[in-house]
């Protein structure tokens, strides 16, 4: 049985009289210990369906239509208030983009830690305990740092904070959502590199989201591009990495600077992410793809498995 | 820390000069004279009025009477005031204890109803206790604060629950220690309930939006992820941060009640420091005007005063300096 196992989501976001459709039809499941990484362009719908997994999104405005959010072989999307309390933590633990929103100002930051544990470990929630959390992520002189507040730290060592929050719960399943997007890039690097080592040590699933390819090839061992709340493409990484199918993946790849490579301009993929609720007809990304058919506005694609565990939605992906 | 406090009172010293120059410039450059009255008598003699002219420094240059005023003020003596024919410090030290406790009760009562009643039409949004809630204070909001005086008097006076106006019964120094009490707050209830009403649809207006805004707040998700109780959530993390700029509200509610109740205290002829203001404009009894000025100035930044401190203790990433 997978760790988690998300068929056909669909979710809806109610503005006014209309239906906007955020996330239609995501599939995909995750194997424990496995690192899946979710990527695709601002408004693509996959931090809503990362959201989702711990039933995160306010509803309303939300509404799931349709589908099912498997965690441990039972459904999220089915659950009463106290079951979504245990799983929360207790199996999926969350960091999020920006740290300086995400821990609350007026809490000392061993008192935040503190509570995850009381909610999930009561019997260890001890100072040692939150300084044994901190010393492995990496913050120095820990035994000082847990009467800091939030406000006192770097944008990095908060981001660690919010990692050992997530920790102290022992979920089996960490999902970060865009978790270096605020950071500097020196530090991006070496969040990264701490949530390898930790991947590595603790044999932990990791959901990553975020829109940067360069981030993904050293954690990931699979991938799902999504585009228009859709996914579009879902592979090995290494084996997209190497052979992109869909023409967006390409395209996204492509933008990805590279280091000695002198470019006269950066390689953006021109026009914008259709915002939801006026999406093309046909294929969602035939206004923007570079090989675009004259029949792209008019037939809906499937997402089909070209090889074993390739699978691509677009119907001209062997013309690459 | 006493630094700081050191510095604010510092700061007091020259706001205080110049908030008495101006009013006592203006009370100044007013037409008219307390001694006008005095001078229709035909028993006084016009050499009486002279004298006590000359005792007042009517007759001589503004900055003349202003330096004999301020020279008084700065060995704590606030001045004279005509009408009372005492000092001023002493006449509004009596009057003081009576707007104290209209302010003090009236802004407990407010801020004890408001904050609960915001809270719970935050946590419940668009439900009807909300709409409720928010309907009551819009009436609240829009019911000038004279009509409510006025309505509360007349309540008074159809009904014979309340006393009409005033802070003591003519009997009262006839009465025993505990009817004397009862009397005390039994004037106290109509002025009070009004002056309250009056500041709660805002407090209750600011409280719900303001923790409606926290529990949009990322670390509230956070909260959330982490498997906490919605109750939790709003209580702890969520208010905790919503109470923060409310509390420099309380602040000026501190001194802004007092100014409150000046129409309080003259429709329902409450012998507060805002009835005691309004009689000594209207009977130029400068020095009167500008002692209550100075004290409700001071009153003022010392309001905002404990406001800055109790933001400071509240948040910790204020540090006063």
């Amino acid at each position: 049985m997978p760790l988690l196992e998300i068929k056909n989501l669909k979710l809806d976001f109610k503005q006014g009289d209309k239906m906007l459709r955020a996330v239609d039809g995501v599939s995909f499941s995750m194997e424990a210990g496995e690192t899946v990484c979710l990527v695709g362009e601002s408004g693509c719908g996959k931090s809503v369906t990362a959201l989702s997994i711990a039933r995160l999104v306010p509803t309303p405005p939300a509404i799931y239509p349709e589908g099912e959010i498997l965690l441990n072989g039972s459904d999220v999307l089915k659950m009463g208030k106290k079951e979504l309390r245990s799983i929360r933590g207790g199996i999926v633990s969350y960091i999020f983009q920006d740290p300086s929103a995400s821990l609350n100002p007026v809490f000392r930051v061993g008192n935040q830690i503190k509570e995850s544990l009381k909610l999930h470990r009561p019997q260890a929630a001890t100072d040692d305990e939150v300084i044994r959390l901190l010393k492995l992520v990496g913050i120095p002189a820990p035994e000082s740092r847990i009467r800091d507040y939030p406000h006192q730290m770097s944008g990095g060592m908060q981001q660690r904070v919010m990692i050992a929050m997530a920790l102290a719960s022992e979920p089996k399943l960490l999902v970060a959502d865009e978790p270096t997007t605020a950071l500097d890039v020196t530090i991006q690097a070496q969040i990264m590199e701490l949530l390898l080592d930790l991947k590595k040590r603790l044999g932990m699933s990791i959901l990553l989201i975020t829109h940067n390819l360069g981030i993904v090839g050293d954690i990931a061992d699979r991938l799902a591009v999504m585009y228009a709340g859709q996914i579009v493409e879902m592979a090995p990484a290494n084996q997209m990495l190497k052979r992109p199918l869909h023409p967006y993946t390409r395209s996204l790849m492509g933008s990805v600077p590279k280091l000695g490579h002198e470019l006269e301009r950066l390689n953006a993929i021109p026009g914008n992410v259709p915002s939801i609720g006026f999406m093309p007809t046909g294929c969602r990304f035939h206004p923007r793809c570079p090989m675009a058919k004259s029949d792209c506005s008019q037939k809906v694609p499937e997402l089909v498995q070209v090889e074993p565990g390739h699978w691509v939605r677009c119907p001209y992906w062997s013309e690459s | 820390m006493w630094q700081y406090i050191a510095k604010r009172i510092l700061h007091l010293i020259p706001l205080l000069f110049g908030v008495s120059l101006l009013t006592y410039m203006l009370m100044w450059m007013t037409p008219g004279s307390f001694y006008d009255n005095l001078k229709q008598n035909p028993q006084i003699s016009p050499e009486k009025i002279k004298e006590l002219e000359a005792k007042r420094h009517i007759n001589e240059p503004f900055y003349v009477a202003y330096s004999y005023w301020l020279l008084n003020a700065v060995k704590g003596d606030l001045g004279y005031s005509l009408a009372y024919k005492m000092d001023a410090s002493k006449l509004i030290s009596t009057r003081l204890l009576n707007t104290f406790l209209l302010s003090f009760f009236a802004t407990v009562l407010a801020w004890a109803i408001a904050i609960p009643m915001g809270i719970v039409a935050a946590v419940h949004k668009d439900s009807i206790a909300d709409r409720a809630l928010s309907s009551v204070a819009f009436m609240g909001l829009s019911i000038p604060e004279v009509l409510l005086a006025l309505l509360a008097l007349m309540l008074a006076a159809s009904t014979g629950w309340f006393p009409v106006g005033g802070s003591q019964s003519p009997m009262y120094d006839l009465m025993e220690p505990g009817e004397k009490f009862w009397n005390r707050v039994h004037h106290l209830i109509l002025p009070t309930l009004v002056l309250a009403a009056s500041s709660l649809a805002g407090i209750m207006r600011y409280m719900r939006s303001n923790l409606l805004d926290t529990l949009r707040a990322e670390f509230v998700t956070t909260a959330r992820a982490k498997g906490m109780a919605e109750g939790w959530v709003i209580y702890k993390h969520a208010l905790r941060n919503a109470i923060n700029p409310l509390l420099t509200i309380f602040g000026y509610s501190l001194a802004g009640l007092l100014s409150g109740a000046f129409i309080v205290e003259n429709v329902m002829a409450w012998p507060g420091l805002g009835r005691l203001t309004i009689e000594a404009i209207t009977s130029k009894d400068y020095e009167l005007v500008v002692a209550t000025v100075v004290m409700a100035t001071a009153l003022l930044v010392i309001g905002n005063f404990i406001a800055d401190l109790l933001l400071a203790w509240s948040d910790p990433r204020i540090r006063l300096k």
